[in-house]
């Protein structure tokens, strides 16, 4: 490709149709330009074009299509084509520094992309003269110029801020520091004096600030490593200025906008966090500085406003102090009263107040507000950075931080009895202010779990919070029910129990309130205080304690759901959902009206399901109705598949995917309650069961696995004899499983329902087919986790069909295949199962191979006899071998299903463990001992020999603790 | 899982203050003369007139004339180093140095020698070149113990230079004619500068000294330590200290020679100048092999290793805690050892309120701690309340720190878990603000931080946990899955 203005033309004619609305248009340009992007010369006329082009569009379009190349292209990655040809690659990069630097803002920013990416890979070894050429622009005095090159080094020295020391990095920002720490020194003071000079020219002190907001920003990435010498000689001349910048104030630079940060505040935003990586990292250099600093960020706080604007620098300027006010040799600067008063004063109490944006949140944006305030995403907010305040504090002076804010706590309630319509904020604050102060440590599950002892939480708990949630208005000062509220979920490990059971019927009164705040919040808290448990690790709340309000409860919280803004409330389906498990039986008589609820709310969301929580706890719910329900009447499981199954169908019908994994366990549940033989109306669903398309997504396949297990264990006969034609799409599906590192397990549970449940007639035909898949999985891919599955599966086997059966069909495969699966897989991986019922599976099963396999007995396997016994031993009495090959660690990683698919397991759907051998075998050491028996009395002398000469010495005694158990004596 | 650092060899930092001078120069005014004395007139001659006294060929002349140049290159502000050595009179000193007849000539030339080679490697370089080694060692067994002293002073600041003058001094055969200088009975001064010497000898890697050389130094050494002027203790110390800053065979010949229990003796001196050193070598020698740090142990490095610890001086609390960690890196057997002797508490009053620098090592520590740890000393571990400190520096400006972090929490986790512990110490991470802060590292810019903390989030921070005491696992899932 030439640089030709041909070719030019060309281009631009191609650049324009990637812009063209059209489809059909629009796509073959982009495959055009994609073809042609390996020519010599395509990057050199895109940048011609961005520079030269008439038209402004194609400017802009041959940047961005410039710097999407080079993204995809520039790296070169080993054993592969090299996709930039050299020439280009000199030419691009001696050509773009100066093309960014002289075009306009949109372009510049793409060109400074551009040369990031370059960087990355070419800085500083294959590009060692950008340094210097962006040194040289300082000295143009050219504001936009300037910037253009301080951003391009910020973006490529912020990795500073992330990498891991090494020699390579270290190297760079040597070099970067002796060519660039200078000029960047002189630079930020060229710039701050030429603020005073503009000191009244409002665009120029844009750009200059601008300026002072990248080379702060330098600063940090070039002092965070490490503590540079440069840096440490001139810490004066940097640390002066900032002091200076942190202290200014010009009202030029003011911006009218409340939401969005202005220059100033950005700038001292960041130099609060230089202040503070130099405090934290290079203590001993900057001990001397710090004191100044605290005093100019503690008189910031002080001065700046409410406004939104300030959030991020106020709660930066806030944290600065918070981190060094707990170091102890900095313990001085804070304890002089005054002080104190005056940061509890005029830096927390006023950070704490609810402002005008919180209250508008609290209003019109709940679900966001929820989620800051009750699930701690608030990092960033005012009051969070006000609470660690008063954390910090607290860790030295707790006495007298006390004492200053039980001062502030009265007044405010004061003020609040005065007229409380008009100042309902106070009594917030001084709540807020309460909580913060108690909470030294706090959990999600239990609240506060340990509170600070001067504040007399229950005391403060019965004179100011039950009197509001008494009111009988629910509707009125919803913020303070709120905080009522939450004040009762945080401290419900300090209020005792007593006042917590007065708080119930008041949380369930509540729900009806309008606010959705204050209902969720409501329903929030009655979930919690039922998770809540007592002595004996019984819940504290008994059934019996909460069955007066169980009507009411039960009304209120699916009322709850009908109110604006909460049908797919998360928090109040949790507190459904916990209520039924608190209440268990005394739901019973409610069950028919919950069921048809639950029912329509479940074919409401299914039409769009967005609330993923919500309808986990849903299912959850409907789950919880019918264990209870059929734990006390087997028989109305009828009712609940008469009340779900039209939903399901028209769920499965729709193909409603999140929805599909949820009503395979609802179904497996119900099939495992009947009793008796598997209904048709569950038959009819089972050859859709095995269509390879519910297969093909991962999430379907934990429930599937299930609700065929359930299947196979009501229905084995019924499947024998009805649908016989199945049981190789059943196959089937456990071929498919068992190709995958990551379901492999899902087929070994459907295999070993197989073995157990169906008539060993009907997979006779089968049976070599299904080792034959095993032994080719193995050579492909042999992981423990497979391994483990596989060697229950073959001790099953052998139980249910015979030691003999079992060494038949290995050797049947290939002679001595028996042996070689003892002694290369049985014998040395058998420690690696786990699980109690596995390991006793696998124990009874071994037992069977030792005395009921003849061959073991009297041909070359005999060898292998007790070096079998010895693993089992060490099965019963070793610790499990639960290491795993280094190389398998990344197979989860592989293979395990991304989030979107990850399958939600229902709790309350839960199986029951079974136990294959329970009633064959209760104590499979004795077992062993009265096979033992049996065996050595068929061939009397045998035994005792072959355990006494080869058994180890710690085997043998456990073999005799076993026999003596068993009151038994080898022959 | 070991962690025993190299430190990387490039240095962002200005050079550390407190360690020992490379090279020094003679700037003593009250100069000792030779033994027969010679009264020194006030002279005071012009570059141009030493440069024509120096080559002329009366004796008297030259002394005088270089008396003059040592006096002006002693002097204490801008001495002229580089005007001498472009002046092209650095081989008429050498010449100097080899008039035996003229001993006061000779101590002179020798400090002038010993003031230029004491500046810049090419100046050092200079001396060399101009054939200066082979002379200044004959001059050690000069009868005339000034000239000697003079003659190892030069000879320390030409090996202080670097490996590879330090190795000319070395193969020249300088080292036996040192160690016959040293006896009880000569001037402490002397003996200082002997000692100094020998530390230059033994500094400096890539390449590390022949082993034949230290094998002949380490005798003296080794008698030297239990001298008890405190800068001949000091050098001694950090010329050990040099020796063991290498493998462990380096380290081994130090060790064989008995002198840990001296050394951990010395770590008690109140001399900052002798502790340092001291405390530097035992902490080179417990990088070394298990045996090597049990032997180190044996000497009781630890029953003086907690008051280092809690040390006024931020550089020992950070090299007392990297000696630490290098303990903790070994077998559980040292780790209990730690335990024994009370080690956690001061560990944890360094996370806790140790500046930065020293926080680290102690990350460090408690990581090959974690790590190597049987599940009874992690119990002790996390009972010791490490938990507390170690979470808020998830949020400390330095990635390698975070990460360490990270690493053992979830080292912790997956122990507890097996133990059937894990939800009391998920609680215990979560009261004291860990969630949070690893839940802000989810979105941390290092990839490997931020995938730490998703699969620690992931993985044990779920959030069916309080399901559990409903769940009833299916078949085989418990252990299949696990």
């Amino acid at each position: 490709m030439e640089l030709s203005d041909a070719n030019l033309q060309t281009l631009t004619e191609y650049l324009k149709k990637t812009l063209d609305p059209d489809p059909a248009i629009r796509r073959p340009a982009e495959k055009f330009l994609e073809s042609v992007e390996g020519n010599q010369n395509y990057p050199l006329l895109l940048l011609t074009l961005l520079e030269k082009s008439q038209d402004n569009v194609i400017k802009v379009c041959a940047s961005v299509t410039f710097k999407n190349y080079i993204k995809r292209n520039w790296r070169i990655v080993e054993d592969e084509p090299n996709k930039i040809c050299e020439a280009d690659r000199v030419a691009i990069k001696a050509n773009i520094v100066h093309l960014m630097l002289s075009s306009p803002e949109q372009i510049q920013k793409q060109l400074s992309d551009a040369i990031s990416i370059i960087g990355r890979e070419d800085f500083p070894q294959k590009w060692p003269d950008l340094l210097t050429e962006m040194v040289n622009r300082f000295q143009s005095g050219d504001f936009h110029v300037i910037n253009g090159v301080l951003r391009t080094a910020h973006s490529l020295f912020k990795r500073y801020r992330h990498e891991f020391k090494s020699n390579e990095l270290w190297t760079e920002i040597k070099l970067v520091l002796d060519a660039f720490a200078l000029p960047l020194t002189n630079l930020f003071k060229a710039t701050i004096e030429l603020c005073s000079t503009h000191a009244n020219d409002a665009s120029a002190l844009r750009v200059l600030f601008s300026s002072l907001i990248l080379i702060s920003k330098l600063f940090y990435s070039l002092n965070f490593q490490d503590l540079p010498e440069f840096f440490e000689d001139n810490m004066e001349t940097w640390m002066n200025h900032f002091h200076t910048l942190l202290t200014l104030d010009n009202k030029l630079l003011q911006t009218d906008d409340e939401e969005e940060a202005g220059l100033l505040e950005l700038l001292k935003s960041q130099i609060c966090d230089n202040a503070a990586l130099y405090a934290q990292k290079y203590d001993e250099e900057f001990q001397r500085y710090l004191p100044r600093f605290v005093t100019a960020i503690w008189n910031l706080l002080v001065t700046t406003g409410q406004e939104v604007k300030y959030d991020l620098l106020v709660s930066n300027a806030i944290q600065f102090l918070a981190s060094v006010c707990e170091r102890p040799h900095y313990k001085n600067l804070f304890e002089d009263q005054n002080t104190l008063t005056s940061i509890c004063e005029k830096v927390i109490v006023p950070n704490m107040e609810f402002r005008a944006a919180d209250e508008e949140a609290f209003e019109d944006n709940s679900e966001e507000y929820i989620r800051r305030d009750l699930e701690g995403s608030d990092i960033d907010t005012r009051r969070r950075a006000a609470c660690d305040l008063v954390r910090g504090l607290c860790k030295f002076f707790e006495g007298p931080v006390t004492g200053i804010f039980s001062g502030y706590v009265n007044s405010m309630l004061q003020e609040y009895a005065k007229n409380p319509s008009v100042n309902w904020k106070h009594k917030d604050a001084a709540i807020y202010l309460v909580t913060s102060l108690a909470s030294k440590a706090q959990t999600q599950k239990h609240g506060i779990t340990q509170a600070n002892e001067l504040v007399n939480l229950t005391e403060f708990f019965v004179n100011h919070i039950l009197p509001d949630l008494k009111s009988a208005n629910v509707n009125e000062f919803p913020v303070l029910k709120a905080d009522g509220i939450k004040y009762i979920m945080i401290f419900r490990n300090q209020v005792p129990k007593e006042h917590l059971l007065v708080s119930v019927p008041l949380l369930i009164n509540h729900l009806q309130a309008e606010s959705i705040v204050v209902h969720t919040y409501a329903a929030h808290a009655l979930e919690r205080l039922f998770t809540m448990r007592g002595p004996n690790n019984a819940t504290l709340f008994t059934a019996a304690e909460i069955a007066p309000f169980v009507e009411i409860l039960l009304t209120n919280l699916f009322k709850a759901l009908t109110l604006p803004g909460s049908s797919e409330n998360e928090y109040i389906m949790k507190a459904i959902m916990r209520s039924f498990s608190l209440l268990q039986e005394a739901i019973i008589p409610y069950i028919p009206t919950l069921i048809t609820q639950l029912t329509q709310k479940l074919l409401a969301v299914s039409k769009n399901p967005s609330k993923p929580h919500f309808n986990h706890y849903m299912f959850e719910a409907i789950c919880l109705s019918i264990r209870i329900t059929c734990k006390a009447n087997p028989a109305a499981v009828v009712n609940f598949e008469e009340a779900l199954f039209l939903v399901f169908t028209e769920i499965l019908q729709n193909d409603v995917q999140e929805f599909i994994p949820y009503v395979f366990q609802v179904m497996s549940l119900l099939l495992e309650t009947h009793k008796n033989d598997i209904p048709s109306s569950y038959m009819a669903l089972f050859p859709h069961l095995l269509q390879p398309v519910l297969w093909e997504r991962t999430g379907n396949i934990p429930a599937l696995v299930r609700l065929l297990q359930a299947f196979l264990e009501r229905g084995s006969s019924t499947i024998a004899s009805a649908a016989a034609d199945r049981i190789p799409g059943l196959l089937g599906v456990f071929q498919k499983l068992i190709a995958s590192k990551a379901n492999d397990h899902q087929g070994f549970y459907l295999l070993n329902s197989i073995i157990e449940h169906m008539p060993p007639e009907s997979v006779d035909q089968y049976r070599k087919q299904i080792f034959l898949l095993l032994f080719q999985r193995l050579q492909n891919s042999k992981t423990t986790k497979f391994i483990k599955s596989f060697l229950v599966f073959i001790n099953l086997y052998c139980i249910k069909y015979g030691a003999l059966a079992l060494q038949e069909i290995f050797d049947g495969i290939q002679p001595k295949m028996f042996g070689m699966v003892l002694e290369k897989i049985i014998i040395p991986e058998i420690q690696k199962v786990s699980g109690n019922v596995e390991k006793k599976i696998c124990a009874v099963g071994i037992t069977k191979l030792l005395t009921e396999c003849p061959p073991m007995m009297d041909t070359e396997y005999t060898k292998l006899w007790t070096p079998l016994l010895q693993s089992l031993i060490g099965l019963f009495e070793l610790p499990e071998d639960d290491t795993i090959p280094d190389e398998e660690h990344f197979i989860d990683i592989e293979d395990t299903p991304g989030y979107q698919t990850a399958f939600s397991q229902l709790a309350f759907a839960g199986k029951k463990e079974h136990d294959p051998v329970g009633q064959l075998v209760n104590n499979p050491k004795i077992h062993l001992a009265q096979s033992l028996h049996k065996l050595s009395t068929a061939c009397p002398g045998r035994v005792p020999s072959m355990v006494s000469t080869s058994l180890n010495a710690e085997a043998l005694q456990y073999l005799q603790g076993y026999l003596q158990a068993a009151s038994v004596t080898l022959l | 899982r070991r962690q025993q650092r190299m430190t990387i060899s490039l240095e962002l930092r200005k050079a550390k203050k407190d360690e020992q001078v490379l090279k020094r120069r003679n700037i003593n005014d009250v100069s000792p003369e030779p033994a027969s004395e010679k009264p020194t007139k006030g002279v005071s001659l012009s570059l141009d007139e030493i440069i024509k006294g120096m080559n002329s060929s009366d004796p008297v002349v030259c002394f005088q004339a270089t008396q003059a140049a040592r006096k002006m290159l002693s002097r204490e502000r801008n001495p002229p180093l580089n005007s001498f050595v472009e002046a092209g009179l650095i081989p008429r000193l050498v010449e100097f140095l080899k008039s035996s007849l003229h001993p006061y000539l000779q101590f002179e030339a020798a400090w002038a020698l010993t003031n230029i080679a004491s500046g810049t490697p090419e100046q050092t370089q200079a001396v060399v070149e101009a054939g200066a080694i082979l002379p200044l060692i004959d001059l050690l067994s000069s009868p005339h113990m000034t000239v000697c002293e003079q003659a190892v002073w030069a000879l320390g600041n030409i090996a202080g230079d670097g490996p590879k003058l330090r190795d000319i001094v070395i193969s020249s055969n300088a080292i036996p004619h040192l160690l016959t200088l040293v006896s009880s009975t000569i001037p402490i001064t002397f003996l200082r500068n002997i000692t100094w010497t020998l530390s230059n000898l033994c500094r400096n890697k890539n390449p590390y000294p022949c082993k034949e050389a230290v094998r002949q130094m380490l005798p003296v050494l080794s008698y030297l330590l239990r001298h008890h002027d405190s800068e001949i203790l000091s050098d001694t110390c950090w010329a050990l200290s040099y020796l063991t800053d290498g493998c462990n065979e380096r380290i081994g010949q130090v060790v064989n020679t008995g002198v840990l229990p001296r050394l951990v003796d010395l770590m008690t001196s109140s001399e900052l100048n002798v502790l340092t050193p001291s405390l530097r070598t035992m902490g080179n020698v417990v990088t070394g092999t298990d045996y090597q740090t049990q032997l180190a142990i044996s000497a009781g490095l630890l029953s003086v290793l907690p008051q280092l610890l809690k040390h006024p001086k931020t550089s020992i609390q950070k090299e007392a805690a990297w000696t630490l960690s290098n303990i903790a890196a070994g077998p559980h057997q040292h780790i209990q050892q730690l335990i024994a002797f009370n080690m956690l508490p001061p560990l944890v009053d360094l996370l806790k309120n140790g500046e930065f620098k020293v926080q680290k090592e102690a990350v460090w520590t408690v990581a090959n701690f974690a790590t190597g740890a049987t599940v009874d000393q992690l119990f002790v571990l996390v009972h010791s309340g490490v938990l507390g400190p170690l979470l808020p520096l998830l949020s400390a400006p330095d990635v390698r720190t975070v990460l360490i972090i990270l690493d053992v929490l979830s080292y912790i986790l997956q122990t507890a878990e097996k133990l059937g512990e894990k939800e009391s110490l998920c609680l215990l991470i979560e009261e004291l603000g860990g969630i949070d802060r690893i839940e802000a590292l989810q979105l941390h810019e290092n990839r490997q931080i931020s995938q730490a903390a998703l699969n620690i989030i992931e993985k044990h921070f779920g959030e069916v946990s309080d399901f559990q005491e409903e769940r009833c696992p299916s078949l085989l899932v418990a252990c299949l899955c696990s």
